[in-house]
């Protein structure tokens, strides 16, 4: 284009773009004030609602912080894994052996190692997160769906070690978790009695603040990275490898980087889901987990951390909410009475659900929300129609093909 | 007037000054092989300091296997790379953007779904240091650096007119646009050599002569080498000092543009020998050949034909070869008409 029709659409679109600038300064005071009202919501919570809501609650944080991490690795840098359930388990298992007591139970000798809940969790984390890093030198040699193969006998190995190390897991009985505990305050019934304006806060209120600033934590860390220079690189390999390497990204040292983070968060999820559940079994670890988890970045929307999170929460709670409402919901009832089991109507839901994501909107439930947003947003238009507008006045029909972008499914 | 506007232009770098950090690069008898293709074969030239220097050649020539060879995505069976005390061809990619070479993809290897702000922002990966958990807990350094970096980046996307763009996810703007980012992300990695490889393929007329005018203000402003692959022949020769042309993975010409326009070897390259006829014209006797042998069997007949086909396909794929350069090496003004 010449000098002089590239400043004639500079114009129109400066022109254009001040329509939108009040629209942008609205958005910018009014998504703190409904991020902080969300926030008030959900620690308002635990004096209103019952135990079953608070428990599930928990579980739910417990999913997001793992399926945030799992979406950086799949969704962010490209590289299918279906270890997590693995690193759960890793986490798990070594928060329940390090702050748990000696004892048997019977026919088992357990070994505990008896330190501070706080200790067990923090090397519950770095031991997942040592799995990963051992674990990835493989995954910077293999791509796609070889590294999901691969990465599938980890949970095999997982499995088999589970129910075999008898001291440490509980073998196939599993063992109990110790509750968690903070300087002297257990996030248990007792210790100390406490009441909020004259509501009893017990375990499940405890766990529920425990697991909002967990999942909080991990969620703004995953934002910040994802924004920040690693992010970006990471999200370049997965698009074009070659083109990050020539950029100057170390490809295989962020895919092992990432490898670690991801599991340092799948260690913390597993940390939660031993609290949540308040004990470890080898069957809870299979391949299954693997497949719910990844079920939720699918359903939410890969490579979107919101995404992660609104999978996270409709995959974990529903099978919870049946179970609930089984008698008020056609077709599902309890075992033996004629209707579905809960869990797996939920399981027939997900499938539908994840053939109704693909078929019909590949960004998932982030990317539904993103339109409803778009549109309460901005009645004339989303980012996507910005582009033609701005050099609309000079439209030639320009070669708009660009050649498919690695996008994001 | 075949060689008037190109020798005009191929003065060599007039005006402006060449940094004196900015070492020669030196390819020394470079080949690659892919099993029993030699994609190169014993290629050596010199890229001069602050030249803008062409890499030309029919489809299949080793243009962008010898990109590849600079910037290490693809390592050379033998000879050596060069760049100061650098030596290219034994480096890692990512060390090679290291010390300054960059590079601009002819097939755009952006992140559509990144904004242009992001990807220029990869440009600057390695003047850059937050890591993980810098980037993880925003701490201030990490915060600071980017704003310091995205002041710089404002720039150089103001220089290739995508100021306005730089918060467009790149997915959805126009194929030009989409190129020029490319540039733009090489050039935000301060390059010392700048890689460009095809920069125009696809542009319209208009879009091309931007290019070709961002190409040159870049070597002036910056006083980098850059070396370009390109079949424009138009833009080639109003923009090169120095010129290489690959034939088959050989080094066949390498000269001033005035000096290669008239090299039989070139003009045989690009427009085949004389003594072969109009490829399309021989198609058409073999097919009279074989209505005259029509007496032959049915089956046999279906085999022939196919076979007669066969070979006129062949021959089609000659003539496409040899008539590519519809940009004819010496007609200078046919910028854009190629892609």
């Amino acid at each position: 284009m010449s000098e002089a029709t590239v400043t004639a659409p500079a114009g129109a679109s400066r022109a254009g773009g001040s329509a939108p600038a009040p629209a942008r300064s609205r958005r910018s005071w009014l998504k703190p004030l409904l991020l902080v009202a969300l926030l008030v919501v959900l620690l308002a919570l635990p004096l209103y609602v019952e135990e079953f809501w608070l428990r599930t609650g928990f579980a739910v944080f417990g999913a997001i912080v793992g399926a945030i991490g799992l979406n950086l690795l799949v969704g962010n840098s490209g590289q299918l894994s279906l270890a997590h359930a693995f690193f759960l388990a890793v986490g798990a298992v070594s928060y329940t052996y390090i702050s748990g007591e000696e004892g048997g139970l019977g026919v088992a000798e357990l070994g505990g190692l008896g330190l501070p809940p706080i200790v067990g969790m923090i090397v519950g984390v770095l031991l997942a997160g040592l799995a990963g890093l051992i674990f990835s030198p493989l995954a910077a040699r293999l791509r796609g769906i070889y590294l999901g193969v691969a990465s599938l006998a980890l949970v095999f190995i997982g499995i088999h070690v589970l129910n075999s190390w008898t001291e440490v897991t509980g073998g196939f009985n599993g063992r109990a978790a110790p509750n968690f505990e903070l300087f002297g305050f257990a996030f248990a019934n007792r210790d100390p009695e406490l009441y909020v304006l004259g509501v009893p806060f017990r375990e499940a209120e405890r766990l529920w603040y425990l697991g909002l600033v967990l999942a909080l934590a991990a969620y703004l860390f995953a934002r910040n990275l994802l924004r920040g220079r690693p992010g970006r690189a990471l999200q370049t390999q997965r698009d074009s490898e070659v083109a990050a390497s020539v950029m100057g990204v170390n490809v295989q040292g962020y895919k092992a980087r990432i490898f670690l983070v991801s599991s340092m968060y799948a260690g913390l999820a597993g940390v939660m889901y031993a609290l949540s559940i308040g004990s470890i079994a080898p069957e809870s670890f299979g391949l299954e987990l693997s497949i719910l988890y990844l079920a939720m970045i699918v359903l939410g929307g890969l490579g979107s951390v919101n995404g992660a999170v609104l999978g996270a929460i409709f995959v974990s709670a529903l099978p919870l909410v049946f179970q609930r409402y089984a008698d008020l919901i056609p077709f599902v009832g309890d075992r033996g009475s004629g209707g579905l089991a809960a869990g797996e109507a939920a399981r027939f839901l997900f499938g539908a659900a994840i053939v109704v994501v693909i078929l019909f909107e590949p960004a998932g439930l982030a990317g539904i929300a993103r339109r409803i947003t778009g549109r309460f947003r901005r009645p004339g238009g989303s980012v996507t129609q910005r582009p033609p507008e701005s050099h609309g006045p000079t439209s030639e029909p320009t070669p708009s093909d660009p050649p498919a972008q690695g996008s994001t499914t | 007037m075949t060689g008037a506007t190109a020798a005009g232009s191929a003065t060599g770098p007039a005006g402006p000054e060449i940094r004196s950090d900015i070492p020669p690069v030196e390819v020394d008898g470079v080949s690659v092989r892919f099993g029993a293709i030699n994609a190169l074969s014993d290629v050596s030239f010199t890229v001069q300091p602050g030249a803008i220097h062409a890499i030309i050649g029919p489809n299949g020539a080793g243009k962008s296997t010898m990109f590849n060879v600079l910037s290490g995505v693809y390592k050379a069976a033998e000879g050596q790379v060069r760049f100061g005390e650098h030596r290219l061809d034994q480096m890692r990619p990512y060390k090679i953007a290291g010390i300054g070479v960059a590079r601009a993809f002819q097939n755009i290897a952006l992140s559509g779904t990144q904004s242009v702000a992001e990807n220029l922002m990869l440009g600057r990966h390695h003047l850059t240091k937050a890591g993980f958990l810098a980037a993880g807990l925003r701490l201030p350094k990490a915060t600071r650096e980017g704003k310091i970096h995205g002041a710089r980046i404002a720039e150089i996307a103001e220089f290739l007119d995508l100021g306005e763009k730089l918060h467009t996810p790149v997915g959805v703007l126009s194929y030009g646009d989409q190129k020029r980012v490319e540039v733009a992300r090489a050039l935000c990695t301060e390059p010392r050599l700048l890689l460009l490889d095809e920069p125009v393929a696809g542009m319209n007329a208009e879009e091309t002569d931007r290019m070709a005018a961002a190409i040159l203000e870049i070597r002036s402003a910056l006083g980098i080498s850059v070396v370009l692959v390109e079949h424009d022949m138009g833009m080639v020769m109003s923009l090169a000092d120095r010129v290489t042309v690959l034939d088959f993975g050989r080094l066949i010409a390498d000269g001033t543009p005035a000096q290669v326009q008239s090299d039989p070897e070139v003009i045989r390259a690009y427009l085949g020998s004389g003594d072969e006829a109009d490829p399309a014209e021989a198609a058409e006797h073999h097919a009279a050949e074989h209505h005259a042998a029509e007496h032959h069997a049915a089956e046999h007949h279906a085999a022939e034909h196919h076979a007669a086909e066969h070979h006129a396909a062949e021959h089609d794929q000659t003539a496409e070869a040899g008539r590519r350069p519809a940009a004819d090496p010496r007609s200078s003004d046919s910028s854009g008409a190629t892609s």
